[in-house]
């Protein structure tokens, strides 16, 4: 990420290809790379996915615990993301320093799942007051080449698509102590409904010394993203719907420019949304019995 | 939730009694009738009084105040310095934002040390002043400007942009602009603008069923109205498109009418500092 | 548990293994373009990534620091924070004493093979990543990083090998048993979580086990070169560490045979160069 250095004629050749909407991989400006998507990679943990997307290399796991919910929302379970950078990815982030990062990562998460609209917490609740699901998301990131926003919200709904809560079949209050018994038959669980899960859009526009207007591209890899002086990301709920917008970089823009690309983040956020379900829909095809790959091929 | 080891806790398990008396329970039924008329009174579109003040700590290189309603923020810039844990030289220099609440500026207290949105509103603080900021002027250092939320009264992260870029420009540091920051919320098809700290949480919650268009969100736009440019857009909710394109226009409208209300306070800065020179002269 | 529920009265463990027997190793390697090594590998259910970076400039040290001539390795051992496949998640992936701890262990094995004589003032970065976590993860993690560092092309002397034998910790009333079979020591080998967590002694061996055939091989006891021991669990008497020595160096000669034949394969399958 940090780690390419990239000289002036180099920035000033991937600008002009942008203009050009000719991407030094040949790509388009609104096209993705090719991506690859595989849950249940981890068998112990309640939902995974690995996401590939070009070098970009994703890892989730949800892990369902039971807590307690919050005072002020009694009727709530809770929903937490931890994004941790490896240090596979680069040597940079070795120790603390991929912590920047991976906060700045799990913050845009947590406010593109803040809407109830998106996921509904009190699905989560078993007593309320006492217990309730709390369910930790937590992604790491082996390798990345551009673009993690996309593919760390990608990765994170498939791994949540897959995610079996184990069902409650009594939950009482026994003299004022919560007494929960959970089903002993390890299918007999409850999915997520995933129908309204976002994902991230970014957009990066490239400002730089050249006035190129408002051209923007996405899916940007990382010279892309050096070149790049802000860029936006959008969080894209299948109907349409936006749940959250950041500006990330030191560049501003004009409102116009601002507005055209929530538009076509908009129309892009809902094609990926249908191309992932697509995906994880054709993967539970396959059946219970598919061979796992996980990282060996 | 980051632990304080210096100071004495209070202890974990305390839970503020609001949570369980009945005042809470009318509040909140309050706002939703402010979908018609606003509990203060105020026009949907209409900001609120705007108070600004520089020069108010003698310590800092450059400080101001702003009062935006009840909201109230403090904040100081201090001179460049060397960027510290770096080793590499950078032909920019760096901006490092600190936005704290005081522990008694919200309803609920808060801890002396920054939390995750704390710490991610002087994230969003950063970007929003960056683009307004010459940081080609000093090379290799990094400008501090905290900014302190002495009571939030709705809509603190802008009061404490706006205040935060007076104070840049307070101090003598190279600007292109001054930023503005307006506040905008919506709740199922009214949008309100500046928001009190009941209108953020009334946006906050969603109404019933998404599939009718019930919108609810908040967005903080950050602008340099001098050169029509928006340097931070902040959103969270659910929102449709069209709101969001009829909220950016009624924004930036709003922030091209704060420009003015700063400008004044820096001129009178300015004309009090030549006063000053003028008597020390004499 | 007690001890003697690790092996059963048929010789069998609760996988069905016998008690020297290894769990199932696959192996791949080259798993990511960026680093200049990877390589990933699955004992049983533990599932472990290595990368490594390097020989390039020390980072950080590179300023009147290093001036010794030998070149630094620098190891980081992670667990994923969903990597435990039984009970909590974990709070913090790494930064804690025992991933510490590891890390520098992981460091001696590593500096135990790598000719750090080649590479004056530069730095070799190895960062392991454990992803799931069911026995034996410090023995994965030192395997998949022999492995980077092969795929790497960094010349090593000689595979580093970890391996675990665990015995159950016998009460004080019962004899030694003087009667290992073959010579080939006591305890089983490649403990999985469960088994480790019975409350028996497991004593951690990374070896440079030799190839078959040299001179190593020939000597019955005393084959390999143990650069790495370590015991966690319950007390163990003197007399026992003996024999869960040989069945771990077994374990560990078993094991590179495996590692090698992975490393050929890849080598002569993947690789371009060598078809």
């Amino acid at each position: 990420m940090a780690n390419t250095l990239l000289s002036l004629a180099e920035k000033t050749f991937i600008v002009h290809g942008v203009d050009d909407n000719y991407r030094t991989d040949g790509r388009n400006r609104s096209e993705y790379r090719p991506m690859e998507v595989e849950t249940k990679v981890l068998p112990h943990t309640s939902g995974s996915a690995r996401l590939r997307l070009a070098n970009t290399d994703i890892l989730v796991g949800v892990k369902a615990e039971v807590d307690t919910p919050y005072p002020d929302n009694p009727n709530e379970g809770k929903l937490e993301f931890f994004v941790d950078c490896s240090a596979n990815a680069t040597p940079a982030f070795e120790g603390k320093g991929g912590d920047n990062l991976g906060t700045e990562i799990s913050n845009t998460l947590t406010l593109a799942y803040q809407s109830s609209h998106v996921l509904d917490l009190t699905t989560l609740c078993i007593l309320p007051q006492q217990k309730c699901w709390k369910l930790y998301v937590d992604v790491l990131i082996l390798q990345c080449d551009g673009n993690l926003f996309d593919a760390v919200a990608l990765a994170v709904k498939a791994a949540l698509y897959s995610a079996q809560i184990p069902k409650v079949t009594t939950a009482t209050l026994d003299g004022g102590k919560a007494d929960i018994q959970l089903s002993d038959d390890p299918f007999d669980c409850v999915k997520l409904d995933v129908g309204s899960f976002p994902v991230l859009v970014t957009l990066c526009k490239n400002f730089t010394f050249i006035q190129i207007g408002e051209n923007c591209v996405v899916d940007p890899t990382s010279e892309e993203e050096e070149c790049s002086a802000a860029s936006i990301v959008v969080a894209v709920m299948p109907n349409g719907r936006i749940t959250s917008v950041v500006k990330t970089g030191y560049g501003s823009l004009q409102p116009s420019t601002l507005v055209k690309t929530l538009e076509l983040a908009k129309d892009i956020g809902i094609k990926l949304n249908a191309g992932i379900m697509n995906a994880l829909k054709e993967e539970d095809e396959l059946g219970s019995q598919r061979e796992i790959f996980g990282f060996l091929k | 939730m980051p632990f304080d080891q210096k100071r004495i806790n209070g202890p974990e398990v305390s839970v503020p009694y609001s949570v369980y008396t009945d005042v809470n329970k009318s509040k909140s039924s309050k706002p939703k009738k402010s979908l018609h008329k606003r509990v203060d009174g105020r026009e949907h579109k209409d900001l609120r009084k705007i108070f600004v003040k520089t020069g108010v700590i003698s310590q800092a290189k450059g400080s101001a105040y702003i009062e935006v309603g009840i909201t109230k923020v403090v904040c100081s810039v201090f001179d460049p310095r060397e960027i510290p844990n770096k080793n590499e030289y950078s032909l920019q220099g760096e901006l490092f934002c600190e936005f704290k609440y005081a522990p008694f500026a919200c309803a609920k207290r808060r801890i002396h040390q920054q939390d995750a949105e704390e710490k991610e509103f002087s994230l969003v603080m950063q970007r929003s002043l960056e683009p307004a900021v010459c940081r080609q002027e000093f090379p290799n250092f990094q400008v501090d400007v905290y900014a302190l939320v002495l009571d939030n009264g709705g809509s603190s992260l802008a009061a404490a942009i706006m205040c935060a870029s007076l104070a840049l420009a307070d101090a003598s540091v190279p600007m292109f602009g001054l930023v503005t920051a307006v506040s905008a919320g919506f709740y199922k098809d009214t949008m309100f603008l500046d928001l009190t700290v009941e209108e953020e949480v009334l946006c906050n919650s969603a109404p019933a069923k998404p599939n009718p268009p019930n919108n609810h969100g908040l967005i903080m736009q950050a602008a340099l109205p001098q050169h029509d440019q928006i340097s931070e857009f902040f959103l969270v909710g659910s929102i449709n498109i069209d709101c969001i394109k009829q909220a950016i226009e009624t924004l930036t409208v709003a922030n091209k009418n704060i420009c003015p209300v700063v400008q004044q306070c820096l001129v009178k800065t300015v004309l009090r500092a030549l006063k000053r020179k003028e008597q020390e002269k004499n | 548990m007690s001890g003697q529920d690790l092996v059963s009265d048929q010789g069998l463990r609760v996988d069905g293994r016998r008690a020297n027997e290894l769990r199932q190793i696959r192996v791949r390697m080259g798993v990511f373009g960026q680093s200049d090594g990877s390589a990933y590998l699955e004992q049983g259910n533990t599932k472990v990534l290595a990368a490594v970076y390097g020989p390039h400039q020390p980072r950080g040290g590179g300023r009147g620091g290093n001036r010794s001539g030998t070149g630094i390795i620098n190891c980081q051992y992670s667990m994923a924070v969903f990597s435990f496949s039984a009970g909590e998640r974990k709070k913090r992936p790494r930064g804690d004493r025992k991933t510490q701890e590891t890390s520098l262990q992981l460091r001696r094995a590593i500096e135990a093979i790598v000719q750090v004589e080649l590479y004056p003032r530069s730095q070799i970065d190895v960062f392991v990543e454990v992803l799931q976590s069911d026995g034996s993860d410090y023995c994965a993690a030192v395997n998949a990083a022999t492995l980077a560092l092969i795929d790497a092309g960094i010349p090593i002397k000689d595979y580093s090998v970890g391996c675990t034998a665990t015995i159950a910790s016998m009460g004080a009333s019962e004899e030694v048993d003087s009667k290992d079979e073959t010579g080939s020591g006591t305890g089983i080998v490649d403990a999985n979580h469960m088994e480790e967590c019975t409350g028996a002694t497991t004593l951690t061996v990374v070896a440079l086990p030799g190839a078959p055939g040299s001179n190593y091989e020939s000597d019955t006891d005393n084959s390999g070169l143990v650069v790495v021991a370590q015991g966690t669990g319950a007390r163990l008497h003197l007399s026992r560490l003996e024999g869960l020595r040989q069945r771990a160096l077994q374990g560990c000669r078993d094991t590179r045979v495996i590692l090698d034949q992975a490393v050929r394969f890849h080598l002569t399958t993947h690789d371009p160069h060598f078809i």
